[in-house]
Formats: structure tokens, C-alpha cells, sequence
């Protein structure tokens, strides 16, 4: 087990076991984030806030987008259970303790784009010698830059004065989030023989 | 690798040295982790000290809540770790972010401590100072950690440091990226955002108080070190020269040796803090220089003082 990919390529390039593994976690998530924030979009804004709304679709099809098209894509058996454990997890989540069921959707969809946007560093995991030419690897670096971006949204609203009420109710719905989708990301890791770094 | 617990956190430490000794405990700086005081371990355990690191909570191994860390939870972060040293002599020493926090604590729980020193912080946030952390805070949210880092370290080391390692910056960053995480990082900045000055409060600090400054530093400029030293009764300014605001890093075998000798003068009653201005040797074992009388130690060109 190495907390990085490889062994790279002689071209310093990510083996496609585990280009394939990371890339379909990640399409997963933020399609499903994609999909969970197209819903919430309407098709009239009416608030300056869903501008942000309407950005973080198309950056989390974008991220689908590019993964689809810079991974070197093989068949990878575990993937039938996986992304059925992973699509369960992302299902909508009111979070507990916040009587208003929609703004408790919404802050559940928020702690879920949250955990994916900080929790997961797919470019942590790129070895000091992996290929700075290479589409996944780029692909890689820049995922994680705009996750870093996408990021801001959640932290604006979570820690916006609508919610201080619920306080405690969205850390303890944020932490769980956080866990249950870092165990998800190790386990994934795992099986194409990387071991995260827990902090 | 042993955890404290604060709360539902976990905080990561480490003890080196003797047991009985008396103990030095090294606070990071924001983007820091507990590995970058490796050097002062080894020279501080040689020279008898146990020392004491850790990582902050949202920082390296220890715990990094997902939304919300209060400077009230590192000072407490910090207390545990006290307490695990038993009742012998503690000197408490921080770098910048991990000077206010130790300030902080020496306020709190100053009877705890045998000795302060504050490097490279501040007590209050005048507005270059607060509105250099805005603009760093936007970087980190706009360019992550690694546009964070590409800023600071011309801010915070010299020339003579920068040159050598110019062709391998994506190497010396590296760890730090590695370990640092930018929702981490910014909840740890935003901490700040209802900071409110120590100022006043700075006074009860009865304790022995080394204020180390770096002569370039910039980001804290001895402007900021001053009101530390004007407030606390028994301290001394001490200027560290050709320094930035990352000394600690810069020149670890300088400041393990002052922070020594410091506390071997605590000990052996030679301390007297008398609010005085030293310039500190350029190499580790020289000795102090009093500030020339008669000038203005908050100038850059040696201007006349006001009188005394």
C-alpha cells in the first residue's frame, strides 16, 4: 500500500486500474451533486444567491465531463457494488434538528457538497514524479482547485446568519458527512492499493 | 504517534527528553505543522529541555473540524498538552498564529508558565496587518493552498534562503500542501473574524517575556512587537537580525539557542526583562547587543529616539 498512485508508467503516468476507480468515485459524486443542485436551481432566479446556484451546476458537470474524457478507462469488476454503495450515499439527507424541512434539505445537500469539496484531495494522491503533461493528471489538479472554489458556497451558507440557530445541529450533520465519505474514498482507495493518509 | 482528546477532537503530540526537565512547548505558525520544529527538539534536548509539539486542531495530524474552530478551542488544545507536563518549569514559546495563541494562554493560565516567548505576533490587528490576512484568506480561497504558500514564502524568508532552493519551490511546498487543507486553513484564518485585540489584558503577563522580532519582518513589523513590549512588565524586545517573519525556520539554530539561554537565565534568577531592546547575535552563541541609547528602535535608518 502507498498513500500515492503507482507505480507511474515509464511516461509518468497513473496506471488505468486506478485512474478508472478514482475518476468513477469522483464522476459519481459530483454527478450526483450536479444533479442534486440542478433540481434545487429554478428556473427563474430570484434571489442574488442563486447565481452561485446556478454556477455549481455547471462546475460539477464540467468535473464529469472532464473525467469522462481524460481517464484512461478499463474494466474494473468492484465497480458494480461501489457505485451502488456510493449512490445510496449521496441520496438527499434532511439534516436533523432543523424543524423547516426545506432548509433542512438544503443544508443536507450543503453538508454533502461540503464533505466532497474539502474532504477529498484527488491531487494529494499524485506522486513528486507523475506527469504535469498528462490529462489526468491535470484533469487531477484541476478538480481539486475548483472543488477548493466550489467550497466557498457551502462555507458562506452553512456559517451564514440564517443558520446560526443550528449551529450545533449542522456540525455534528457536517462531521458525519465528512466520515461517511472519507471512509467511502478510502475504501475505494483501497482496493486499487492505496491507503489514504487519515489526519 | 499520541492524541489528546478535546472533545470529539483529537489533538496530535509529542514529547522528547528528559522527563523531569524543564519543558518547552513550540506552538506553529498557521500553515505549519509540529515537524517543522524538528531542529529545535534535537538542540533543546541537548541542551537538557524536554520538548513539547503538537499541531493545532485543523492543522497536520490532529483533528480539522469541518466548519467551526474557535481560538477558545487551541488555547484549550494547549492546556491539555500543559497538563501533561507535570509541575516542573514551562516555557511556552509560538510563532506568529502560535505567539497569539500562546499570548492567550498566558493570560489564561500565565501561574502554569515559568516563561513566554512570543516570536513574530501580535496582540492586536492594525490595518495593514488585517488587511494583508483578508488578501491572504482570498488567495487561499482563489488559488488553494499552493498560491497561499507562493505568497508567503517570499514575505517570510530572505534572499540568501529563496536563492538555493529557487529551482525546487514545488518541493519545498510540497509537505505543507500535502498536510494543510484549504478548508482547514480557512477556518483557521476565519477565526479571526471576531478577534478582539489583547491589548489591554497584555499587563497581567507577569511572567518572564522574550519578544522575538525579525529585523525585515513585514507581515508583523516591530510596531506590533512594541505594544508587546511596552505592555508586559518583564519583558525584553529582542531583534533578530537580516530576519523575516519565518525565523523559526529560517534560522533554527539561532533561535533554539536563544530560546535556551532564555530560559537558563529564567532559571538561574538572571532574567531581567526591564521592557530593554537587544539585537540578537547573527550566529547561535554570540552575544546580545543592548539597542543603541538614544535611538528610535521602530525606525529602519537610525533616527533619534524621543527622549526618556
Amino acid at each position: 500500500m502507498s498513500e500515492f498512485f503507482g507505480p507511474l508508467d515509464p511516461q509518468g503516468r497513473v496506471p488505468p486500474q486506478q485512474q478508472t476507480r478514482v475518476a468513477a468515485f469522483l464522476a459519481s459524486a459530483h454527478g450526483a451533486l450536479a444533479r442534486q443542485f440542478a433540481i434545487a436551481l429554478p428556473a427563474k432566479l430570484v434571489s442574488a444567491w442563486q447565481t452561485e446556484l446556478n454556477a455549481q451546476v455547471y462546475h460539477e458537470a464540467e468535473i464529469v465531463s472532464l473525467l469522462l474524457r481524460a481517464t484512461s478507462w478499463v474494466p474494473d469488476l468492484a465497480l458494480g457494488y461501489l457505485s451502488v454503495s456510493w449512490e445510496t450515499a449521496w441520496f438527499p439527507q434532511p439534516t436533523e434538528g432543523i424543524p423547516d424541512q426545506p432548509l433542512a434539505l438544503a443544508v443536507g445537500l450543503a453538508t454533502l457538497a461540503h464533505a466532497v469539496h474539502a474532504g477529498i484531495r484527488p491531487a494529494a494522491l499524485l506522486p513528486r514524479e507523475a506527469n504535469a503533461n498528462d490529462p489526468f493528471v491535470m484533469a487531477l489538479r484541476r478538480i481539486e482547485l475548483e472543488s477548493g472554489r466550489l467550497l466557498q458556497a457551502q462555507i458562506l451558507f452553512l456559517k451564514g446568519p440564517e443558520l446560526l440557530p443550528h449551529r450545533d445541529a449542522i456540525s455534528a450533520a457536517l462531521e458525519h458527512r465528512h466520515a461517511e465519505i472519507r471512509k467511502l474514498w478510502t475504501d475505494a482507495l483501497e482496493g486499487v492499493g492505496i491507503a489514504v493518509h487519515e489526519s | 504517534m499520541p492524541f489528546l482528546s478535546h472533545g470529539s477532537y483529537r489533538i496530535r503530540y509529542e514529547l522528547d527528553g528528559p522527563a523531569n526537565a524543564p519543558a518547552y512547548v513550540l506552538v506553529n505558525g498557521l500553515t505549519q505543522y509540529s515537524e517543522l520544529w524538528a531542529a529545535y527538539r534535537d538542540a533543546l534536548v541537548a541542551r537538557q529541555f524536554r520538548v513539547a509539539t503538537f499541531d493545532l486542531l485543523g492543522q497536520g495530524e490532529s483533528d480539522k473540524p469541518a466548519l467551526f474552530i474557535s481560538q477558545d478551542d487551541q488555547v484549550a488544545a494547549l492546556h491539555l498538552l500543559v497538563d501533561e507536563l507535570g509541575d516542573g518549569p514551562i516555557f511556552l514559546a509560538g510563532i506568529s498564529f502560535g505567539g497569539l495563541i500562546a499570548l492567550r494562554y498566558a493570560i489564561e493560565h500565565g501561574g502554569r508558565l515559568t516563561g513566554l516567548v512570543p516570536m513574530s505576533c501580535f496582540a492586536e490587528l492594525p490595518p495593514q496587518l488585517f488587511l494583508l490576512g483578508n488578501a491572504l484568506r482570498t488567495a487561499l480561497i482563489l488559488g488553494g493552498t499552493s498560491y497561499l504558500q507562493d505568497l508567503l514564502l517570499p514575505m517570510n524568508v530572505s534572499d540568501q534562503w529563496l536563492g538555493p532552493v529557487l529551482d525546487q519551490l514545488d518541493s519545498v511546498k510540497r509537505q505543507g500542501w500535502l498536510v494543510n487543507d484549504v478548508y482547514a486553513l480557512q477556518n483557521l484564518m476565519e477565526s479571526f473574524l471576531d478577534f478582539r485585540p489583547l491589548t489591554s489584558q497584555l499587563s497581567s503577563i507577569a511572567l518572564p517575556t522574550m519578544i522575538l522580532n525579525g529585523e525585515f519582518d513585514f507581515l508583523t513589523p516591530r510596531s506590533v512587537h512594541e505594544t508587546l513590549r511596552a505592555e508586559i512588565p518583564n519583558s525584553a524586545l529582542v531583534i533578530i537580525q537580516r530576519a523575516y517573519h519565518a525565523f523559526t525556520l529560517e534560522k533554527p539554530a539561532l533561535t533554539a539557542d536563544l530560546l535556551a539561554r532564555f530560559a537558563e537565565d529564567v532559571l538561574a534568577g538572571r532574567w531581567q526583562g526591564n521592557k530593554t531592546v537587544w539585537i540578537a547575535p547573527e550566529q547561535a552563541g554570540g552575544e546580545l547587543i543592548p539597542f543603541p541609547a538614544g535611538y528610535d528602535h521602530l525606525r529602519a535608518i537610525p533616527v533619534q529616539g524621543p527622549a526618556t
